[in-house]
């Protein structure tokens, strides 16, 4: 099914889901400023249906925004890309949100385009997909009440952590600068905090200046202390949507450290992918006795 | 007016480093910035840098202030900033606008900001004219002038003229710095200006900020503030946006006061002392940056304290657009 007709189907199941009250809302995207962007939106009228898009640019990952909705009863109709999927159920795992309050429509996803190098393109020009949605392994949402399409063939069957390998054979002391570069250029906004689905602490860290535990102070030291200290917090529960990546305005490679963290993962506690389903419990939220603890 | 031919850039750039540092903008592992002059670097001479000028002016960090506990004693010491001059090139025009918005706050009749005082006393800007637009421009609109820097903060205006550049000082210091390398510039009276390009976005914005005035409670928020993410994007990349926090870094008997950057859009940001936050949600941030950027600080200026640079339009995440919020505000009657 080709995008125009997809976004039909969505606006159609939009109107005829908040006509009957089966939802109160809708969560979907609508067209942005600029070609390459498009943008969240709620819907609760209908009519407005007609607002919602699907193209090449509908990054954003809307499963976050159900945390906004915690303290109401209404019921949420939202569509959900493979990675978004993973993302609501890491969020229904956490008991974030509540399953019975929302209705999902899932979208198979082809994959989204580099809205990057699209910023120096004209529109209808040729462009790669974005470099996360290349090594997709899960284009079909894993959790949904209907799909809008039939599903599509993932893009990578395993994670391809060369780019991960390729940091590990360097030096500890070329490791450091590369990351010390990097983190230079961090302007803390916690854009990539924010948008991550794995964040859900109801207090960060971060956003408790006078405890002491972070400075305020932008500098290589401390922007590695919240980059590492972010990273380390979602190990286990990374759900490889990259959005961390796409928000990132200073363009720091976010997704290699949390891919360094997954194949660490993968490593001491057997393969484990993040919100594939809300069964059992993420590597790093339990224990077994026989839990790797070389450190003790 | 004074002309350089664009080969001989790199030259000029370096007679001037011999003087005093030469900030420039380019891009540094990936971000584009303004940065330290050095020899044969490629400057982002398009559009202008993600990150904006007011860091040279007002640093993320900044250290205001050693202090000493000795016992019951407090020893302060004053901190030693930089003295020596240096030179701020090829400043966009809004982003020249933006440092005059700062001007405003930290060199007002009232109270003088020594460090930023200084900062700017010690800076030489040469200003460069546009010769395009970008999609995201809309400088026009919030009284930015294309043809014609700011002179409050400019001091030379530089036109691109295709493979040279016009050097025009609109000032005594900057006709200084022109001078460090006269050999290399040769003096031309008629010179045939590129015209500037119509900015692709424009806006109303006459009487926009009495229009505002009555929009405090008007549902029109609720549109713009459920996608927000909170994040500082938006503020940080900001030309205009000076909004800081101080807070003290111990180490044992010593101290430093330091000065932060802060953004409106943080849970943190005007929570007090006691715990209550006034500003509650998405809702009640947004709704306060964008009416500080469009209404308080004109009532209080009569200029916007947004300059149309457009940067908050591509970066923000999210895709919350200011020039959208503006069209449909002067669309809409005031409710």
């Amino acid at each position: 099914m080709n995008q125009e007709a997809i976004q039909t189907k969505m606006r159609q199941r939009a109107k005829e889901l908040l006509n009957s009250g089966a939802v109160t809302m809708v969560l979907g995207w609508e067209a942005g400023t600029f070609w390459y962007q498009s943008t969240p939106i709620l819907i609760r009228q209908a009519e407005d249906a007609d607002k919602l898009v699907w193209n090449d640019f509908c990054q954003n990952n809307l499963s976050k925004y159900l945390l906004d909705f915690r303290f109401t009863n209404e019921k949420i109709a939202l569509f959900l890309k493979g990675c978004d999927s993973r993302a609501f159920n890491r969020l229904l795992q956490d008991k974030q949100i509540e399953r019975e309050k929302t209705y999902i429509i899932g979208i198979p996803c082809e994959g989204m385009k580099d809205h990057r190098l699209a910023q120096s393109k004209n529109e209808g020009d040729d462009l790669p997909l974005a470099k996360i949605c290349q090594s997709c392994r899960y284009p079909n949402p894993v959790i949904y009440d209907e799909l809008l399409t039939e599903e599509v063939t993932p893009r990578q069957k395993i994670v391809d952590f060369s780019d991960v390998e390729a940091i590990e054979q360097m030096s500890a002391d070329e490791r450091y600068e590369f990351w010390q570069k990097e983190h230079t250029k961090c302007i803390r906004c916690y854009a990539c905090r924010n948008v991550c689905p794995a964040c859900n602490c109801r207090k960060c860290i971060f956003d408790q200046a006078t405890s002491g535990w972070n400075s305020k102070d932008v500098n290589a030291s401390e922007n590695q202390f919240y980059a590492m200290t972010r990273a380390i917090h979602i190990a286990g529960r990374c759900i490889e949507c990259g959005q961390c990546e796409y928000v990132c305005p200073a363009n720091i490679p976010i997704m290699l450290m949390n891919k360094k963290l997954i194949k660490d993962i993968d490593l001491l506690f057997g393969d484990y992918d993040a919100g594939l389903s809300i069964e059992g419990q993420p590597p790093l939220g339990h224990f077994e006795k026989d839990d790797p603890e070389e450190f003790m | 007016m004074q002309i350089l031919e664009k080969s001989k850039l790199d030259d000029f750039l370096q007679m001037l480093a011999k003087h005093q540092p030469v900030i420039v903008p380019t891009d540094v592992d990936g971000l584009s910035q303004y940065a330290p002059y050095q020899a044969q670097m490629t400057l982002l001479l398009d559009g202008k840098p993600t990150v904006s000028p007011k860091g040279i002016f007002l640093p993320q960090t900044e250290a205001i202030y050693r202090f000493k506990a000795q016992g019951k004693n407090l020893l302060i010491a004053e901190m030693e900033n930089q003295q020596t001059p240096q030179v701020l090139f090829f400043v966009r025009h809004c982003d020249v606008q933006g440092i005059v918005c700062l001007d405003k706050v930290f060199m007002s009749p009232e109270y003088t900001d020594q460090q930023y005082a200084k900062k700017r006393e010690i800076t030489t800007i040469f200003a460069l004219r546009c010769n395009g637009s970008k999609e995201s421009c809309f400088c026009t609109s919030m009284g930015v002038d294309p043809e014609k820097a700011n002179p409050a903060a400019a001091d030379v205006e530089v036109y691109d003229l295709g493979d040279q550049f016009a050097f025009e000082a609109l000032n005594e210091r900057g006709e200084k710095v022109l001078s460090q390398a006269a050999e290399l510039l040769s003096n031309q009276d008629n010179v045939i200006l590129p015209p500037v390009p119509e900015r692709k976005l424009q806006l109303k914005t006459e009487g926009l900020p009495e229009k505002l005035s009555t929009t405090f409670d008007a549902p029109i928020w609720n549109d713009f503030m459920f996608k927000c993410l909170g994040c500082g994007t938006c503020t940080y990349l900001c030309p205009t946006c000076h909004c800081f926090d101080i807070n003290n870094k111990l180490r044992g008997e010593d101290g430093l006061k330091l000065r932060t950057w802060d953004s409106c859009m943080f849970d943190e940001y005007t929570l007090m002392a006691g715990g209550h936050q006034p500003r509650t949600g998405k809702k009640e941030r947004i709704r306060n940056r964008f009416l500080h950027k469009l209404q308080y600080f004109y009532e209080k200026h009569q200029m916007f304290l947004c300059v149309g640079c457009g940067r908050c339009l591509t970066k923000c995440p999210m895709n919350i657009d200011i020039s959208k919020f503006v069209q449909q505000v002067m669309k809409e009657e005031s409710r």
